[in-house]
């Protein structure tokens, strides 16, 4: 299987109200999706908003005005995943509290940020198992936060999020060559970190 | 340059040559320097934390080659895949890694399918196979080619949309009733091939394996479409049933219908606040040409109480059905009620202070308000109260009628064949089964059929009792034993009185228990009846050959009586079954009052003896039955309730005309017996003097009719007088054209000439 072409073919589907293609790309992006909003949301506010919030409301945005998406470049399906987390990221911050109030109120199910939230039977599956990909995850965020924030930084853009260096490059403000430089020294950090 | 620059470059380079596969990583990426190794790896890492859960599919699963995804949901992924022995596409739905490592779960998916194996519709979608046990769990299904429910009903007529609905509710109905919950209903679930037959997916999938926690956090099939989930799912709520897939149904109909989801939010939160607290707006308000049944059917299945909603999908389905067929649908939705209720209270409060204001007159204020009541009053299932007659529904009726017929024929001559228990029997047969159907129809929601069959068991319940009285001889009882007094040849009068007697509980039962107005209006039919029967007894038949008028006064007290029980049936709030007795009441007065004036000679002989200058006639009397009327409106509008005050409307009505037709007839007698006598002088004066009162005394109480009779009359008056008082005098008209036009300029002018007269001294002292 392509990845590439089932992806472009699965947006093209998504885009015309397909949602088990839609579905089908958000398995497919979500934890890259997630990584990019943890970085993206200051301290404070991550503390403040879960992060697993600001995914599901950028991922119900995502649904609702997949249909005015379009694709023109490679990475571009991404970046406008993460415009819409900008903006949920905006708005929560700007309604802050209140926000999580509603947040705790509505969705009362478990998660890592609502310890308080409803738990599955006993007979079911534990939490860790359904959230298997979550501790994936943390592990890499884990890492990543032990990096120094140019670093870091670099390791989103490219890795995470998929732009070529060039395009990261003018994220950064700064040239081509520089950019792959930290990408190699920061990669090079990254596994020594694993190895440590 | 730098070895470490170079490697870099040589990064930057492999990376950008990728990036196009839209961040897909690194897994097929080879580095031409070993040296690179290490960063490669690292970059490996990450991909692989940040890849999809779910291990890379195989080339063949169940020895079928893998085309492609098709799709993904919470649970699992689906592929299209290519069954080579049979030249066809199947599909193939696989269970997540991180259900496939626990043992509880992939139990789970596997007796589902096993269920789902076993279901046999041709609107849902076929299972073939369940992969095995050597392979990793998944199963291998129907490929069904075709577009959401939603793309297909696009271009389609509503009746089409509605066809093609209704067969994909009726195969949901089939999954509840083989005690599967599809859970996950949504346009993209029932795909529609290109001749127009939907097919059911992804159904049971959800159930056990989706509880909602792991859906709300990382499924992707909750965070993406919210928009068709159950209030109860929305607040979080595990036990999911038929009535959810019920509630997703109603949604996907609100869609078809008006092209809009009925709860939108702008946030995630807000869309689920929406669809647990929210009344959506009425289908018929977004597109107007959508019919009130179908809008009822819709809202019936969107009503955030579950037991509000149709029990499940084969219910909602025989209510489209229904509509299909062009019958009444059973659903009435609650929130109608809800929606006008509060409204209602509001805008009588409104019109009672306008009321207050004098905005309204009494009259407007009561009609106004019996528009209202009637609107929250349960919708009536009767048919005279039915929105539009519709075949069943009307023969429905019919074969009550015919069976109502018929049992007056058996209880109204004798059959050889059928004398004694046989008639009974089958009276009583046809009357007992009447009783329980209709109880079971109503129970069972189905109202407008259960009014049928008890309205026909309340028919035929006095009439089997009277064949069975008059078949085994029971209270036979003859006054005096007068042959002559009896109505029929075989029941007798007692037994006539003793069947209405004896069927009025179960009239009055009915109407508790089924608070249908039909009800009302039987208990005051049979209390007429009942009425009458007792009349007959005292012998009514002979009174009617030898006195008629001492029948007519034999019936007063019963309207007086029928006026007092709708009194205080009214005053005990039961207002509905109040409002059919003061019709009797009223008729009863009016045909009583009538009877006595015209045909009781007692009454004529004692006021020929106290007013000798009346001789007796009889339009003396119909002049005094209209002053009792005028009595009998006073004492009405007095009691208050706006029931009464009808009535007392309606006393008014019969007024002029009573009094102006005596004085009429009254003036052509008295002219017949002479010319020039005073008394036809004194006629052709009051009549238009009489009449032109009346027209002034529409005002104080809005009597339209008293203006429209008052003016008839004063032209007969006028011609009357211009054919004899004032017979030859040019003064006459020239007169009465001057008084209409100084009328008419006076009346044009009202306000400046009573100011005018209010200012003069004359007035003053006048006053």
């Amino acid at each position: 299987m392509e990845a590439a072409t089932t992806s472009l073919g699965l947006l093209e589907r998504a885009r015309n109200g397909d949602r088990a293609a839609f579905d089908a790309l958000l398995e497919r992006y979500w934890r890259r999706l997630a990584v990019m909003i943890h970085y993206r949301m200051s301290e404070p506010l991550r503390r403040q908003v879960g992060p697993e919030d600001i995914l599901q409301e950028t991922m119900f945005r995502a649904a609702r005005d997949i249909g005015g998406f379009a694709y023109r470049q490679p990475g571009s399906f991404l970046s406008w995943l993460a415009s819409i987390a900008d903006r949920v990221i905006a708005d929560a911050a700007r309604h802050g509290s209140r926000q999580k109030r509603d947040v705790h109120r509505n969705v009362a199910v478990w998660s890592d940020s609502h310890p308080g939230g409803i738990r599955p039977p006993a007979d079911s599956r534990t939490p860790s198992r359904i959230l298997a990909g979550k501790q994936r995850l943390d592990r890499l965020i884990t890492r990543l936060d032990q990096l120094p924030p140019d670093y870091r930084d670099v390791i989103v853009l490219v890795r995470v999020q998929g732009l070529s260096t060039g395009e990261a490059a003018n994220r950064m403000g700064r040239s081509r060559e520089a950019v792959s430089l930290l990408l190699h020294r920061a990669l090079k950090r990254f596994r020594e970190l694993a190895t440590k | 340059m730098t070895e470490e620059e170079r490697l870099a470059r040589e990064l930057a380079d492999l990376h950008d040559r990728h990036a196009g596969l839209e961040a897909s990583g690194t897994q097929h990426v080879i580095p031409t320097d070993p040296a690179l190794g290490d960063v490669i790896e690292a970059a490996r890492e990450i991909d692989d934390a940040l890849a999809p859960a779910a291990a890379p599919p195989r080339d063949r699963l169940s020895g079928y080659r893998i085309i492609e995804e098709i799709g993904a949901g919470g649970m699992g992924r689906v592929f299209a895949a290519h069954d080579e022995s049979l030249g066809r596409k199947v599909a193939i739905k696989t269970l997540h890694q991180r259900y496939t490592d626990h043992s509880t779960s992939r139990e789970r998916f596997l007796k589902e399918a096993r269920a789902m194996a076993r279901i046999n519709h041709p609107n849902i979608v076929r299972i073939y196979s369940l992969g095995p046990a050597s392979e990793p769990p998944h199963f291998v299904m129907e490929y069904v080619e075709g577009v959401s429910l939603t793309t297909a009903a696009g271009p389609l007529a509503l009746r089409q949309k509605v066809e093609l609905f209704q067969k994909a509710v009726d195969a949901v109905g089939f999954l509840h009733r083989n005690g599967i919950v599809h859970r996950d209903l949504k346009p993209g679930n029932v795909l529609v091939g290109p001749d127009l037959e939907p097919k059911v997916l992804d159904f049971g999938l959800a159930l056990e394996l989706g509880g909602s926690e792991h859906r709300l956090t990382l499924g992707g099939e909750l965070m993406g479409t919210p928009q068709y989930l159950s209030p109860e799912q929305a607040a979080g709520e595990t036990e999911i049933d038929a009535t959810s897939d019920v509630f997703a149904l109603g949604v996907i109909l609100y869609e078809l219908l008006t092209g809009q989801l009925p709860f939108t939010g702008a946030s995630l939160n807000l869309q689920l606040e929406q669809i647990r607290a929210a009344d959506p707006a009425l289908p018929r308000r977004i597109a107007p040409s959508v019919p009130v049944e179908i809008q009822n059917i819709a809202m019936k299945a969107i009503e955030k109480r579950r037991e509000d909603r149709y029990a499940d999908g084969g219910e909602m389905a025989a209510d489209l059905a229904r509509y299909l067929a062009g019958q009444p649908v059973v659903a009435a939705p609650p929130a109608y009620a809800r929606l006008v209720g509060g409204k209602i209270t509001q805008h009588l409060g409104e019109i009672e202070t306008w009321r207050r204001d004098g905005i309204l007159s009494p009259a407007e204020f009561d009609t106004l308000r019996r528009g209202y009541e009637r609107l929250v009053e349960r919708d009536d299932a009767w048919i005279m109260e039915a929105r539009r007659l519709t075949l069943p529904q009307v023969s429905l009726y019919f074969g009550a009628w015919i069976l109502a017929a018929a049992a007056a024929l058996l209880f109204l001559f004798q059959y050889r064949w059928l004398a004694g228990w046989p008639a009974v029997l089958s009276a009583a047969l046809a009357t007992a089964p009447l009783m329980a159907l209709g109880l079971r129809s109503w129970r069972a929601g189905e109202l407008r059929i259960g009014v049928a069959y008890l309205l026909a068991f309340s028919m035929l319940l006095p009439a089997t009792l009277l064949i069975a009285m008059s078949e085994f001889g029971l209270m036979m009882v003859r006054p005096g034993s007068d042959a002559d007094l009896e109505l029929l040849a075989r029941p007798t009068n007692a037994q006539l009185w003793w069947a209405i007697l004896l069927s009025m509980p179960a009239y009055y039962g009915l109407r508790r228990f089924t608070r249908s107005s039909v009800f009302s209006l039987s208990l005051a039919i049979m209390s007429a009846l009942l009425s009458l029967v007792t009349l007959l007894r005292m012998g009514l038949l002979k009174w009617l050959e030898e006195d008629p008028g001492r029948a007519y006064f034999h019936l007063l007290p019963h309207a007086a009586l029928f006026l007092a029980v709708a009194l205080v049936m009214e005053r005990r709030r039961l207002s509905n079954d109040s409002r059919y007795f003061y019709p009797v009441a009223f008729l009863f007065t009016l045909v009583s009052l009538s009877g006595v004036a015209a045909q009781h000679e007692p009454y004529r002989q004692w006021l020929a003896g106290a007013l000798p200058w009346t001789r007796g006639q009889i339009e003396y009397l119909f002049i005094a039955n209209a002053a009792m009327y005028a009595v009998l409106q006073r004492v009405c509008d007095a009691a208050g309730s706006p029931q009464m005050r009808a009535v007392a409307r309606g006393f008014r009505f019969v007024i002029p005309g009573h009094v102006m037709t005596s004085l009429l007839l009254l003036g052509w007698s008295a002219t017949g017996r002479g010319e020039a006598s005073r008394e036809a002088r004194v006629f052709e004066l009051v009549l238009p003097l009489t009449a032109a009162a009346f027209v002034y005394l529409s005002i104080p109480k809005q009597m339209k009719n008293f203006l429209a009779m008052g003016l008839l009359f004063f032209a007969v008056g006028v011609v009357r007088l211009g054919e004899h008082l004032l017979k030859d005098r040019a003064v006459w008209p020239i007169g009465l054209l001057a008084l209409g036009l100084s009328l008419m300029l006076a009346a044009a002018n009202y306000t400046s000439i009573w100011l005018a007269l209010r200012r003069s001294k004359i007035f003053s002292r006048v006053w």
